[in-house]
């Protein structure tokens, strides 16, 4: 493959979801996160190890980066210098964004990770070789790999803690990448209770782990192609597009001052065209 | 269904034996032939067990005293995640961090699973026959007026039975202690609103201005507060609610307001008297003896003693009388001082200035069971419990739900004093601090595994009683709830009144049905009533709204000046309660370790806060080691700097340094609570938290902090990851 070929047909090699001749079908799950309404209280977090069996590495690995928080909360900093942080500071639950078009998907030498019919990044773990191009490609550092065979390493599930597991999840050995599924055990739930009463998934009929938890509901997830879904009338009403790589927002910013829109994604201009919508946070200008 | 630890081994003997297995019968070859274990077939599986499938029970959360309504997942009898109860008015189907970890407190591998008693420096498992009948003779070689009983916050049915056992004792001594309560904040309240407890409307505020208070992170009850936040901030008619958090050390409610003051600690009630004066200045009607008060509080001195800046404090009330009705909240600033009770009424005084007595600040409801309504603690009890047991006054002592060798400062000396008391009986979970000293320890069923009813102190609306019901069978046969235990030793001292009762369940269940008339059950048969209350978790109960006095006084209301420098102590300790380990008793649940502070990112070790002035002058570094020394002891750890805090102020956080507990807790970090001074709010008398004064030393290493953030240090470097704008630039009710 020439890198003029590659470059020619850039859209061949390329998934990007939805295209006019080939749009999602019947689910296209997507998240919006409203940073005004995150506290960054990390209740998803915890919440995400409790649902997906994540394993507590304890002080050394953390410390060599071996958490395996598939969602966390980054926590910024905007004092422009001023003594005080007196604006507070800027919480952001960062996990796998699902992108359409994902830089994780294209350098796995043996398709471990891939591009659902339902628009997930899907990780196929007895695929997976551990090769970590994944790792390395991903913009959002969303992605954990297990260094150790956990299961077996002391004090991560003891006994009985290995009571608390869910089985509908995967316990990974050692070699195996790992991230945010969007809760994929509770969507094929829903989607074959839906598929057996003869309909689609409801919105607020399956809810991820992370957003089921939040104090604020700063969390929605749903089907962006359910017009009735909550999710997708946000995006809608912050005129952010899941196939474009700039929004309504940012050609308005330069054109007039007051826009009112605060939907973005994070790193869009990469086109990696991620599945989930941040709303700004705000701060009064008054105090 | 296979019970037990059947493993597949085990499985596979009984097939390979096939038919040989009849003759053989008896010889005890397996568990399962001799009867000690059995197989249960999928066909006949208990009710509502379907495999594979989750079915949710609801119950009450009991990882702080909040009384959030809980629904536990439970699949081939194993629960295996709590979900919020959509219920319950409390949380309203959410949960916080801090909940999610109570299936590591029910699977923890570090449980008490039998009776032990003390022999020599050892435990030695007994029997519960044995260990009650100790209880029963020992109780009998003392005085009544010899025994105390110590506990955390009680309250439902559990409370009536440990006060009907006081009361078959003859002896009153019910110690209520908790380390780190409202307390000064309930008496404040009791004496200006006539309540303890008021309910606080942050929805229907404008403004919040909260001195300190923690809301979203660890006060009082905040998975409430925050659902009330959420609303706050996100009006239906898209109105935007402004949040100013005054503190000197920044809480995660401070890093979400929209301007966080950093205050000199303890000049609070000054800026809350500045404020009146500057809204008096700005033509609110302001009552004839309030204004003679504030008039000295100029808004450049308040400025001077406050550190809080002219601009800001004319801005904040220009925007307080400007939006109204807002909501101004007394939180560490009141716990915090030895004036905290005078700060507190200070903050309640600009409250009913500005007219937000009775639409932000409301009437709780009436108690309708009194004996079941909740026992609030506070460290004084401990205080007295202390001097009865230096004076030899203590002879058995019981404690159930604190650990106060870990929380009591080292100045206490509570550890000697407990040598003193001949039989100590804990009730525990874990062989913590307090059960190390124990003559008898007795395990206690988890949360999730027991029976109880529990009636919070804040409730949204109206009065509720919730249910905690097993969510599985116990996973250890030795253990036992606090319930079934004051019920059996009842039985020794009342059994006639209570022989009845074959377990707690049952005098649950009958005390609940024979009132379920209160309960909301009036019109139903005994089984439909019972069925409901616990398919619901919890039970709305007839109240009224009670009487709210609403008239501050300003007369004789001294807000004294500023600290006075102390040059061998320079710094102000604040012991900052964290969301996840509050006052230490859930350190041993490794989610909560390792779920990163929210402002420091840092896990499984305590850190110094402090402000980047502070540290340039004192020529340390991130991660240095210092030794934070008080007069009344000494603590090192690692130094995080930044700049959320004041530059008078050094922060250590609560509920580190374990020196037992179990694996999880052991020896991570260091206990503050150590080396707290014995400084007392004057009116009260509680341990006023924050008045302890410090020296800070270089001790030498330095060692890289384990934190989340990286080297940027919340830094975006220009990238717009995470993006703030002004909130007058975008328009929320058009948003969905």
């Amino acid at each position: 493959m020439s890198i003029t070929n590659l470059l020619e047909n850039w859209s061949d090699f390329r998934q990007q979801h939805p295209s006019d001749d080939r749009p999602h079908r019947e689910y296209k799950w997507a998240m919006s996160i409203d940073l005004d309404s995150c506290t960054g209280c990390n209740a998803c977090s915890v919440a995400c190890y409790a649902e997906n069996n994540l394993p507590v590495v304890g002080k050394e690995k953390f410390a060599h980066g071996h958490s395996h928080h598939w969602i966390r909360i980054e926590r910024y900093w905007d004092n422009d210098g001023r003594e005080f942080a007196d604006q507070g500071a800027q919480f952001l639950p960062m996990l796998c964004q699902h992108c359409e078009s994902a830089p994780c998907e294209t350098v796995c030498p043996v398709g471990a990770t891939n591009h659902t019919a339902d628009g997930l990044n899907s990780q196929v773990y007895n695929r997976c070789v551990g090769s970590r191009y994944c790792n390395a490609n991903c913009p959002y550092k969303a992605r954990y790999f297990n260094w150790y065979d956990y299961p077996t390493t002391d004090n991560v599930w003891p006994e009985p803690m290995n009571q608390q597991l869910n089985p509908d999840v995967t316990v990974r050995g050692k070699g195996v990448m790992e991230k945010c599924t969007f809760c994929v055990q509770r969507l094929t739930v829903a989607k074959s209770n839906a598929r057996s009463a003869g309909r689609g998934v409801l919105d607020g009929e399956v809810q991820t782990a992370c957003q089921q938890v939040c104090p604020t509901g700063a969390i929605s997830f749903g089907n962006l192609v359910d017009p009735l879904a909550k999710v997708g009338k946000q995006w809608m009403t912050q005129q952010v597009e899941l196939n474009k790589d700039k929004q309504a927002k940012d050609v308005k910013d330069v054109e007039e001052k007051a826009a009112k829109l605060r939907g973005y994604r994070i790193l869009e201009e990469l086109r990696t065209y991620p599945s989930v919508m941040y709303l700004e946070q705000l701060r009064e200008s008054a105090i | 269904m296979i019970e037990n630890s059947f493993n597949r081994r085990g499985f596979l003997k009984v097939l390979g034996w096939g038919g040989a297995t009849v003759a053989l019968s008896g010889c005890g070859n397996t568990s399962v032939e001799d009867g000690r274990e059995f197989v249960t077939s999928y066909v006949q599986t208990a009710d509502y067990i379907i495999p594979s499938i989750g079915t949710y029970f609801n119950s009450t959360c009991a990882q702080c005293d909040a009384g959030c309504g809980i629904m536990g997942r439970v699949r081939e009898g194993r629960v295996l995640k709590l979900e919020g109860n959509p219920k319950s008015s409390i949380n309203n189907g959410k949960m916080c961090g801090l909940g999610q970890a109570g299936v590591q407190a029910h699977y923890n591998p570090d449980r008490i699973r039998e009776p032990l008693l003390r022999n020599g420096d050892k435990g030695e498992a007994i029997p519960w026959g044995k260990a009650l009948e100790l209880i029963n003779e020992k109780i009998g070689g003392v005085k009544a007026e010899n025994i105390a009983f110590l506990t955390g916050g009680v309250s439902g049915h559990v409370k009536a039975l440990l006060k009907n056992y006081l009361d078959a004792l003859g002896s009153g001594h019910h110690y209520v202690y908790e380390a780190v309560a409202p307390s000064i904040m309930r008496a404040a309240n009791r004496k200006t609103y006539g309540v303890e407890m008021p309910r606080l409307r942050l929805d229907k505020a404008k403004v919040v201005v909260s001195f300190g208070a923690d809301f979203l992170g660890a006060w009082i009850s905040p998975v409430h507060f925050s659902q009330q936040y959420a609303r706050f901030r996100k009006a239906d008619n898209g109105e935007r609610g402004v949040l100013v958090q005054v503190e000197s050390k920044m809480t995660l409610t401070g890093a979400n307001a929209d301007r966080w003051l950093a205050i000199r600690p303890g000049t609070e009630g000054i800026l809350a008297l500045g404020l009146i004066n500057a809204l008096a200045a700005a033509g609110l009607s302001v009552p004839g003896d309030v204004a003679a008060v504030v008039r000295e509080y100029t808004t450049d001195r308040v400025s001077k003693d406050t550190g809080v800046s002219a601009e800001h404090i004319g801005r904040l009330a220009a925007l307080l009388k400007e939006r109204s009705p807002s909501l101004v909240i007394a939180g560490s600033a009141a716990e915090g001082y030895a004036h905290g009770s005078q700060n507190a009424t200070a903050i309640a005084l600009l409250n009913q200035v500005l007219g937000n007595v009775g639409k932000t600040v409301e009437a709780p409801s009436s108690i309708p069971f009194p004996q079941m309504a909740p026992s609030t603690g506070n460290r004084f009890a401990l205080q007295s419990l202390n001097d009865n047991m230096a004076q030899d006054k203590v002879k058995v002592l019981f404690s159930y739900g604190v650990n106060p060798v870990f929380t009591a400062p080292a100045s206490m000396k509570l550890k000697e004093n407990l040598k003193k008391v001949p039989f100590k009986v804990v009730f525990a979970h874990y062989m913590d601090e307090t059960a190390l000293e124990a003559d008898l320890v007795l395990p206690l069923n988890s949360a999730l595994e027991d029976w109880a009813t529990v009636m919070p102190e804040y409730v949204a609306e109206g009065a509720q009683l919730n249910i905690q019901q097993p969510l599985m069978e116990k996973l250890y046969p030795g253990t036992l709830g606090m319930g079934d235990i004051l019920l059996a030793l009842l039985k020794q001292r009342r059994p006639d009144e209570y022989k009845g009762y074959e377990d707690f369940y049952s005098y649950l269940r009958s005390a609940m049905v024979s009132n379920k008339g209160a309960l909301g059950g009036s019109t139903t048969d005994d089984d439909t009533f019972w069925d409901a209350t616990l398919s619901h978790g919890v039970v709305k109960l007839v109240s009224t709204p009670v009487n709210m006095s609403g008239n501050v006084s300003a007369k004789g209301l001294v807000v004294p000046g500023p600290f006075a420098e102390d040059s061998a102590y320079p710094f102000h300790l604040i012991p900052a309660v964290s969301a996840s380990l509050r006052d230490g008793r859930n350190a041993n649940e490794p989610w909560l370790q390792e779920s990163p502070d929210p402002l420091t990112t840092i896990v499984w070790d305590s850190w110094v806060e402090m402000h980047p002035k502070t540290a340039a002058k004192l020529g340390i570094v991130e991660g240095d080691i210092v030794e934070v020394a008080s007069r009344s002891g000494a603590i090192k750890a690692q130094v995080y700097v930044f700049t959320g805090i004041h530059p008078d102020v050094i922060s250590v956080p609560l509920g580190y340094g374990h020196e037992a507990m179990g694996r999880y807790a052991k020896g991570v970090g260091v206990n503050a609570f150590k080396i707290l001074d014995p400084v007392f709010d004057k009116e009260t008398g509680e341990l006023a938290m924050h008045e302890t004064r410090v020296k800070v030393s270089k001790a030498g290493r330095r060692v890289v902090i384990v934190k989340d953030e990286g080297p940027a240090g919340g830094n975006q470097m220009g990238r717009k990851i995470a993006v703030r704008v002004s909130s007058n630039k975008v328009n929320l009710s058009e948003e969905v």
